[in-house]
This record gives C-alpha cells, structure tokens and sequence, in this order.
C-alpha cells in the first residue's frame, strides 16, 4: 500500500484527508469508498481520481481512509453487513481471501481492458488497477556493487530498515520473499537479517524517510520508487537492486460490497479504475505500474529494473500468514 | 451523594467490562492459551519487564543523590525553576519529548559524533532515554519532599551523638526514605510498563515491544482477539498485582505541593558539595537540551511563511478535549472519592483498600485494551465517525480519574480527620458540606484539574483508536509530522504544545506553603 505518498513535500495536514465535499445536488448519497490513508493525501491519486470520476457520473465520491489495506479488510471484519463503503480500493492481492471469507463482496461484472500477461487475472470479485515488485533501493552515489540476490543482502553486514510484515504490505511482501527463498530455513534467515537491521517500521513511510535522512544502506520499497526521485525530484542516484531470485509482487485490487445501496454507480466506479484515464494518473501519483497494457508512461518507467516474479497464491498467503508471521516475531525478536 | 458516587464507580467499572466484554463478545472465544507456548510472547513479556525495571531503578537510582543535594543545599541556585521544570517533565506530552531525542539522537542527531558508533536510538537505548527523561524528575521532586519531612532536632541530635555518615543515613534519612522508595519504584515501574506511545515511536520492531504495543498490533493489525487478550489479562495481572502491593505498602502524595521548609540541616563537605553541584548541573543539561534542540530544530523553517494557523485548529482541539476531559474527571475524582471516606471512617480497611483500588483501576487497565474493545463493541452501533470524538473525551476522563483521586485523597483525608466528626455531629447537609469542604479544597482541586488536563492533552494512544481524520490534535499532528521524519515542523508544533503545557502549569500550579489555605477554615 505505500507508496509516494505525497512525497517528500507531502504535509501531514493532507493525512487529514484532501477530500473535498462537494456536494452535488444530484445524488443524494455520496458514494463511499474505503482506502488507506495516502492514497487520499493532496499529492497522492485521491483527489484527481475523483475530480475525473466526478465530471463523467455526476455523483459525489466520498473517501473514507483508514491505515492501511490491512486496516481496511479489519474495519469490514468489525462492522460487517452495518458497513459505510460501497466500493474498497487498495487491498492487495495477498489479502484478497482472506476478504472474500467476509462475505461482503459483490461480482464485480466489469468489462475488463487488456491486462499485463503477468498477472493472469482470473478473479470475479476483486479487480485489480496498480501493481509493483518490492525491492531494496540503495544510493548509488554511496553504494557501487549492492548485493545481487536475496541470500547475498542477508549474508552482507549492511544496514537494513524494513516495514512490519504484521502492519504494512510491504513488510508482508518481504515475508513471502524470504518464505519463497529459504522455504524451511527461513527462521535462521530471519535471525541473520535482525543482526543488521537498523529498525523495523510500522509503516513504508516511516522506513523511506529514514533511509533518504541517511538511516540504513537498504530500505524495502518497490522497483518503481526511482521512478519518483527521476520525476519528481531530477535524482538519478537512488536505484532497486535486481536479486537473481526473483521478486514478489504486489497487486492493488479495488471491489464492490454487496452491501452497498448504490450498485451501479459503486459498478461504474470499479469500470473507471481500469480506465484509460484512470490508468495513466495512478503511476505518477501512487508511484506504482498500471495494469492495463499500452498505457502511456513517463519515460524512466522503461528504464526500471526488470525482474522476474516469483511468490504465493493468495489462497497459500491465506492459509500461511499467520504462521509466517509467528515465525518472523519469534525469530526476529531475538 | 454516596448513591451518585456509587453509580460513578459503577459506571467506571462499566466501561472497563464493556470493553472486555466487547473483546470477548467479538471473537465468541476467550484468550488465547497457545499463545503462552509461544517464544514470542515470552520475549515480549521479558522485554516488558525488563525495560519498566531498569527505567524505574535507573529514574529512582538517579534521581536519590539529585535530592539530597537539593535538600543539603538549598542555597543551589535555580531551585524552583528546577522544580517546576521536573514537574513539567512529568507532565509533558511524550510526543514532545520524542521529537526533542530524536532530533539529538536520531539517525542524524546533534550528538552523533560524540556517540559510539554502534549507537542506536531506536530499540531499548531510546526506550530508558525517554522513560529515565520523564520519571526522574517525578522520583526527584517525590524524594526531595521526603527529605523535607525530616524534623530538625532528628539532624540536631544526631550532631550531639556524633553519629557518622552511616549512621546518620541508616537512622535518620532511611527510615523516611523507605516507604516512598517501595511506593516510588512500584509507581515508575508500572508508568513504564504500560508505555505507549515512546515503545511505538522509538521500539524498533519485534526486538523491542512491550505488552501494550503488542496488544495495538495484535488487534490491529492481525486482528487476533483471543492473542490480544492474553496479552492484556497478562499486562492486567502484572500491573494490577503490583499496584495492590503498592497500595498496602506505600504512601505519599504524588505531585503535592511543596511543604515548607524544616530550617535547620547539617552542611555537608566541600567535596560532597562539589558533587552534588555538578550532578545538579547535568540534570539541568539532560533536561534542557531536548528542549533547546526543539527551538533551534523549529527555528529551521521559514519562520516568515510557515503555516502557523495549521497548528491552530490541532491546538484548539488538544485544549478543548483536555478541558472537557479534566472537568469531568475532577468531578469522578471527587465523587469516587466519598465511598472511600465512607469506609474509612468506619474503619473498614479492607473495603477501602477495594474501593480505592477500583476507583484508580483505569491506571493498570491497558488504555489500548479499552479502548479497542468499546471500538470493537461500538462500531456497529454507533457511527464512530460522527461520534469518536466523545468517546476519546470519555475515555481521557477515565485515563486521568486515578491521577485526579490520588491528588485529592490526602487532603481530603486530612480534612476528614480534623472536621469530619464535627460535620457529622452537626448533621449538615451534604451541599452543604460540600460548601465547607470547597475553600479547604480549592488549591488541591486546580492542582488536579491542570494536571487531568495537561495529561489528556497529551493523549495519543485513545485518539490512535478513535480520533477523527480532520479534526486531529496537536500530538497526532507531530506524530505524522514526526513518522514522516518533517523534523523542523515536528519542533515546531513540539515548541507551540510545550509552551502551551508549561503556561497552563504557570497558571495553575501555583508553589505555596498549604498553611494558608487551611487557616481560612
């Protein structure tokens, strides 16, 4: 779920929602949507998704932000049928099961574009609209030779931050990474990181700020975050490094409740995510890749690392998270 | 009156249930008892107690020899602005505190070149740093009193018996020192154990978690009940076990006015002088320089065009829920306070050890554990959105009531031993009463109020659960400030939040002997 938020310039202030109510008077219910908290953020895809859906559907969008995509499926777990949201955006693929099991979610009945062939999207509910590799970004101007595979960062003695797997799906991803490399040594893996891991975060955004004010050699992000540094800020020196192993890879997804009192509209929203324009404004302010082919993309997006997937089924990240994650406390804790 | 106070404590009590019951009732099951097989729990719990430990014998251990040259030379320059500033360091929001380390501290700290290489601040380094910054002062200014109590013919006759050194220490300051040092001890111990918001900012992962914080994240981010509430029954039994020792045990008004003066003591050496001058001048160091650093941090922005009136709206929301929240925990206070009495009078110990304890329970019941259990409860109900705020209100209220009551339980228990026979006897009625008991009161209600006041303006954990998107309050402003690693703005709103904490204790607490207020009786 993290992403530029915002970036850099991004104030706190804007966490408190960049929504604006503007109230049109054709519907008299706003349509409800959960997602996490920078995706709304004044720099993030928020307000100009909405501006766009709103001047086509004549209707008001209303974003409810909590944490993160974790938070999101927990406030639907807490609240069940007496939820707000007609539509959730911003769940990962990881998490799609264990949201399913809620029960809550609609077919979605969208038409959907071409997608990138990687993704082999078969699902009836969740739809997806972003995706990314995670990935250790390091300095180039500080770091010449970074580690070239997984097992090679474990090994080495630089310093790492990374994000709890317990609260931020980048954490996760790193989780299922170190699962799909060291499948049963995985503990002793965790032990050697903790040696060289400078602190763990709750969130993306804590872990990047620290490592851009100097904090570690890697941070865990996505392959896409030069692109940022290159776009927004000129700087060409922070770079993914590509692990021999593979990637994982995280698939933003976006569905309708079944709950929800305005289907169509919830429907159409869903349709417009995939869209061509909704397409080509999430890659340069959520910072990750578009999913529909032949969407038109800044020039360094040709130019980031290329990776080959590797990782879970969302059913096997079902049924194992909560051991993986048993594992990675106790292992890590010492 | 008795009746309404019963009802209160009832209510206090219901809200605690509720919030279990909300816990207990979601998941259909109760704790989870794998958990204890678990390494990690046992981590969690070992760390827990580890670092309360050793951030409650540190603060103890450090703050002794700082009061007893306080005490053995009053001629120190500076003492009451010292002392004033202890108590602000006890009261200040931790996320004012955090800033200041982290800007001296952090990754790109100030004093990096003078810190070992292998220095990190996040993990149990940054943990004692800012427990050690926040209950030293309480432990200096507790034991400092202490050493006040000491009646002059005990140093006079001491002289005349030519006692040493040690025996001076072992026959007249221990036996002062000792019951406050138990009740001290126990007290840090259990403010440390039940941190929050300094294990979140500067914990660092799994390596450093403390029950409070695993609670938080069991049950928000695994959304595992059963696992949330092992943690909180095990947080409950440890600290509430303690804090009934404690209470059999200790004594001693916590933030109480000074007393004045006893005049006479023994001048010490001109080494030991020399010692207690220089430890004096590193505790001023120690607790101005994550102060200085906020100022020298804010001053950083662009003071022409920073964006003040974006701190206004956090800032007015932080005083208006600290108002309202240490209203109506003045008034708990009060009202929880005459079951007490009651049994007190009629001599009933164990009754009132029971009701005091459940009139402070919200101090060891987990504030997270409430909390996310009236959310869990109330969320269906109630639309959380619209009405959050009353619940962080509510919930503050509670947090506060035992700091409130141990504020007004010695005066009005001092005031019952000298009038509550007569008052009896006249059979006055409880308005009355009341009327009576208010002059006698008044300072000692302030001194709860401000204090109620400057701790719910703190508030992080409760508005974590509860707090609204566009209505935030100045410490979850710097906390996103801070997340972000903004550091300049982060002081910034630090500086603006301390000011407005140390002019309301200016306002409030004022230093005066309690004499005068019990001769207009």
């Amino acid at each position: 779920m993290a992403k530029f938020k915002s970036a850099l310039m991004a104030s706190a202030v804007s966490l408190s929602l960049g929504v604006t109510y503007s109230a049109t008077a054709a519907q008299a219910e706003p349509l409800n949507v959960y997602t996490y908290d920078s995706f709304v953020s004044e720099w993030g895809p928020g307000p100009k998704l909405e501006a766009a859906f709103e001047a086509q559907c004549n209707c008001d969008v209303n974003f409810i932000a909590v944490d993160d995509g974790v938070s999101i499926l927990n406030r639907l777990r807490v609240e069940g049928k007496k939820n707000k949201a007609d539509v959730i955006v911003g769940l990962d693929d990881a998490l799609i099961e264990e949201t399913r099991a809620t029960g809550l979610i609609a077919d979605h009945k969208v038409k959907l574009p071409a997608l990138r062939t990687e993704l082999n999207w078969q699902d009836k509910q969740f739809v997806p609209f972003d995706m990314g590799y995670f990935a250790f970004i390091y300095d180039s101007s500080k770091i010449a030779e970074p580690a070239k595979s997984l097992r090679e960062l474990i090994d080495s003695d630089a310093s790492v931050i990374y994000q709890d797997p317990r609260t931020s799906t980048p954490g996760q991803g790193l989780m299922m990474w170190v699962e799909s490399v060291y499948g049963d040594d995985s503990e002793a893996a965790w032990k050697q990181l903790s040696e060289h891991t400078v602190t763990v975060t709750k969130g993306w955004w804590e872990a990047y700020s620290m490592f851009l004010e100097g904090g570690a050699d890697y941070v865990l992000s996505y392959t896409t975050s030069p692109a940022y540094h290159v776009v927004v800020e000129e700087k060409t020196n922070y770079k993914a490094a590509p692990f021999s192993e593979g990637h994982v890879a995280q698939v933003e997804v976006a569905a309708v409740l079944n709950t929800s009192k305005q289907p169509e509209l919830a429907q159409q929203f869903v349709q417009f995510m995939v869209s061509p324009e909704a397409q080509q404004i999430l890659p340069v302010t959520n910072w990750m890749l578009p999913v529909a082919q032949g969407t038109e993309l800044p020039e360094i997006f040709s130019r980031l690392a290329d990776v080959d997937r590797i990782g879970f089924s969302s059913e096997e990240v079902a049924e194992k998270r909560k051991s993986w994650i048993r594992e990675w406390r106790s292992a890590a804790a010492k | 009156m008795l009746v309404i106070a019963l009802l209160v404590l009832t209510g206090n009590i219901a809200v605690s249930v509720l919030a279990f019951q909300g816990l207990i009732g979601f998941s259909g099951q109760g704790a989870d008892l794998s958990i204890f097989s678990d390494s990690y729990f046992w981590g969690v719990l070992s760390f827990s107690i580890k670092q309360a430990v050793l951030s409650s014998v540190l603060s103890v251990v450090l703050a002794w020899p700082v009061a007893r040259g306080l005490y053995f030379l009053p001629v120190l320059r500076g003492q009451q602005s010292f002392l004033q500033l202890c108590l602000l360091a006890f009261v200040m929001p931790t996320l004012v505190l955090i800033t200041g380390l982290v800007v001296l501290f952090g990754r790109s700290g100030w004093l990096l070149p003078v810190l070992p290489d292998d220095w990190n601040l996040y993990g149990l380094h940054g943990i004692l740093l800012a427990h050690i910054y926040l209950n030293m002062p309480f432990a200096i200014r507790m034991l400092r009193q202490q050493y006040n109590n000491i009646p002059d013919p005990a140093w006079r006759l001491a002289l005349q018996l030519k006692l040493t050194g040690w025996q001076r220490f072992l026959h007249i300051e221990w036996p002062v020192l000792r019951p406050v040092l138990i009740m001290l001890l126990g007290f840090v111990f259990i403010l440390c154990f039940n941190s929050f918001a300094v294990v979140l900012a500067l914990g660092g992962g799994p390596q450093a978690t403390t029950l409070e914080v695993a609670i938080y994240q069991a049950l928000k981010y695994d959304f595992n009940i059963p696992e949330a509430l092992s943690f909180a029954w095990t947080q409950l039994g440890i600290a509430g076990l303690l804090f009934l020792v404690l209470y059999r045990n200790g004594s001693g008004g916590w933030l109480s006015v000074d007393l004045p003066q006893s005049q006479w003591r023994p001048s010490p050496g001109k080494w030991t002088k020399g010692v207690y001058m220089c430890l004096y001048l590193l505790v001023w160091l120690f607790m101005l320089l994550p102060l200085v650093s906020l100022v020298f941090q804010a001053a950083r922005n662009d003071l022409m065009s920073f964006d003040y009136l974006a701190l206004l709206q956090p800032l007015m929301m932080s005083v208006g829920l600290g108002v309202i929240a240490a209203c109506m925990a003045v008034v708990i206070g009060y009202l929880l306070l005459l079951p007490i009495r009651e049994a007190r009078y009629r001599g009933m110990r164990r009754r009132q050890w029971l009701m005091e304890w459940l009139a402070t329970h919200t101090l060891i019941a987990p504030a997270m554990v409430t909390s996310v259990g009236l959310y869990v409860l109330l969320l269906p109900e109630v639309d959380l959105d619209e009405y959050g705020l009353l619940l962080v209100a509510l919930l503050n209220t509670l947090a506060v009531v035992p700091f409130v009551v141990q504020q007004l339980r010695p005066r009005l228990l001092q005031y019952d031993m000298q009038y509550d026979q007569l008052v009896r006897n006249l059979k006055f009625s409880p308005l009355l009463r009341l009327r009576i008991e208010i002059p006698y009161l008044r300072q000692v209600l302030i001194n709860a109020f401000a204090l109620g006041l400057l701790l719910a303006i703190g508030d992080v954990a409760i508005f974590a659960i509860f707090g609204h998107q566009d209505l935030i309050t100045l410490p979850w402003l710097i906390y996103s400030y801070a997340g972000t690693y903004r550091m300049s703005e982060a002081a910034m709103a630090s500086l603006v939040l301390l000011l407005v904490c140390a002019g309301l204790m200016k306002l409030f607490v004022v230093q005066k002997p309690l004499q005068k207020a019990t001769d207009k009786i």
